[in-house]
């Protein structure tokens, strides 16, 4: 594919379908991760419940509490507390996921609202945050307003962003998150310690089809279709890199839609 | 320092909830003595007071990795056998590492109580014998010792 040539509207319907089924499975594959540690939990602590019930009825079976098995219901108790304080935390664990998620990518929210964009770079660490358990996180996310827009389609590019992130650095990395308001636009910054683009290829890395992963659906568009979804919103996306140091991904966004982006059929929230 | 005749398990991963409920499982199924650690920093810094018999080390931890920290336990203490506790997506690596680090056996999450009480018995058993060889060995070397120092002593009387 020509990397130059003015996207066919199929073809871009194509590109952003194919980015789509990309970030689902990202997710997908984030949040599987993710409930497996408290469901992990829950299901061993469930076992040892069906344990000591079986234990319990062994003991009052013949209506004689015998001193060992005092000292085996003083046991089932000790273990009982544990069971109860792991499973009060992997309970908590899991609808801190499912409520990341329900604000990830509600589809019974309006296509356009007036958004604090902090809460979809939250939800996005939320959500990756099996990729990111070797990975220093640093947030630096001062008070920004509300903005209009698409805020499905940003999350999107925020989790294209963190998980590229995430690709690029070794155990032990940092990934750092900014927010802040310059003049009348909002920033936003995704910034790693990994191995850094090289200048030649920092040129091509919004081009769709780019890609130094090898030949996977999907692979190759996530920055393309960024920049296509932060264009839409009439703001910019650009990048900064060392090799060896890390690389800096920067969004500037305006606090509204231009009236270009609207697009038929949407439903708008601030309306 | 933990009584040396206890048999003594050690539970490293970063995440609470997975050592809270390997805790508590063997809290009810055994007599073991169970140390918990949420960082293998502090489990190292453990490992330097206290004999253990197990180890059972999460793979992914951001501090350290499973492998690493584990590797780092056997030349501590070479005598307590060690288990790597991996996810599914983390497999591969986990085999090859268990392969190269020498570890006693590898358990995916989520575990099977029965499976890990298999292998946490076996394992301990295997520490246990494996102590009992070492003292047996310091023992004929030491009788070894002694012969050699009397035919030493009777070589000189006779000359």
């Amino acid at each position: 594919m020509s990397t130059n040539a003015p996207i066919d509207a199929d073809i871009e319907r194509a590109l952003i379908d194919q980015s789509h089924l990309a970030t689902l499975g990202t997710l997908v594959a984030g949040v599987s991760h993710e409930l497996n540690t408290p469901l992990g939990a829950i299901r061993s602590n469930h076992d040892v419940i069906e344990r000591a019930l079986l234990k319990l009825q062994d003991i009052l079976e013949d209506e004689v509490v015998t001193p060992d098995e005092l000292a085996d219901v003083r046991r089932i108790v000790r273990a009982m507390d544990g069971v109860l304080r792991t499973n009060g935390i992997a309970v908590e664990r899991m609808s801190q996921i499912i409520h990341s998620l329900a604000s990830f990518g509600r589809p019974d929210r309006a296509e356009v609202d007036l958004i604090d964009l902090r809460e979809g770079l939250e939800g996005t660490l939320a959500v990756l945050h099996g990729q990111l358990s070797d990975i220093q996180v640093a947030r630096e996310l001062e008070e920004i307003p509300e903005i209009r827009c698409y805020p499905n389609r940003l999350n999107q590019v925020f989790m294209n962003l963190v998980h590229n992130a995430t690709q690029a650095m070794e155990p032990g990395g940092t990934l750092t998150v900014r927010t802040r308001t310059e003049a009348d636009r909002v920033i936003i910054e995704i910034e790693d310690t990994g191995k850094g683009i090289d200048p030649e290829n920092l040129k091509s890395i919004f081009k769709p089809g780019f890609t130094t992963k090898g030949r996977r659906v999907g692979m190759g568009l996530g920055l393309a279709i960024s920049q296509q979804i932060i264009d839409h919103h009439g703001g910019t996306i650009s990048a900064e890199s060392e090799v060896g140091v890390g690389t800096t991904f920067r969004i500037e966004l305006p606090m509204d839609l231009p009236a270009s982006a609207l697009e038929e059929g949407d439903t708008d929230a601030t309306t | 320092m933990t009584d040396r005749n206890e048999t003594t398990v050690m539970i490293v991963d970063d995440e609470e909830i997975i050592v809270g409920a390997i805790q508590s499982f063997l809290e009810f199924e055994t007599d073991y003595s169970v140390l918990p650690f949420t960082s293998p920093k502090r489990a190292i810094e453990a490992l330097e007071e206290d004999a253990v018999h197990m180890i059972v080390a999460d793979f992914m931890m951001p501090e350290m990795d499973g492998v690493s920290f584990l590797t780092r336990a056997r030349e501590m203490q070479p005598e307590a056998t060690r288990v790597l506790l991996t996810g599914y997506a983390d497999k591969q690596n986990a085999i090859r590492a268990i392969n190269e680090a020498g570890l006693y056996h590898y358990l995916e999450k989520p575990w099977d109580n029965d499976a890990l009480m298999l292998i946490i018995r076996n394992g301990v058993e295997r520490a246990l014998m494996f102590t009992e060889l070492q003292a047996r060995i310091s023992e004929l070397e030491e009788a070894n010792s002694e012969l050699a120092g009397f035919r030493e002593r009777l070589i000189q009387a006779f000359l």
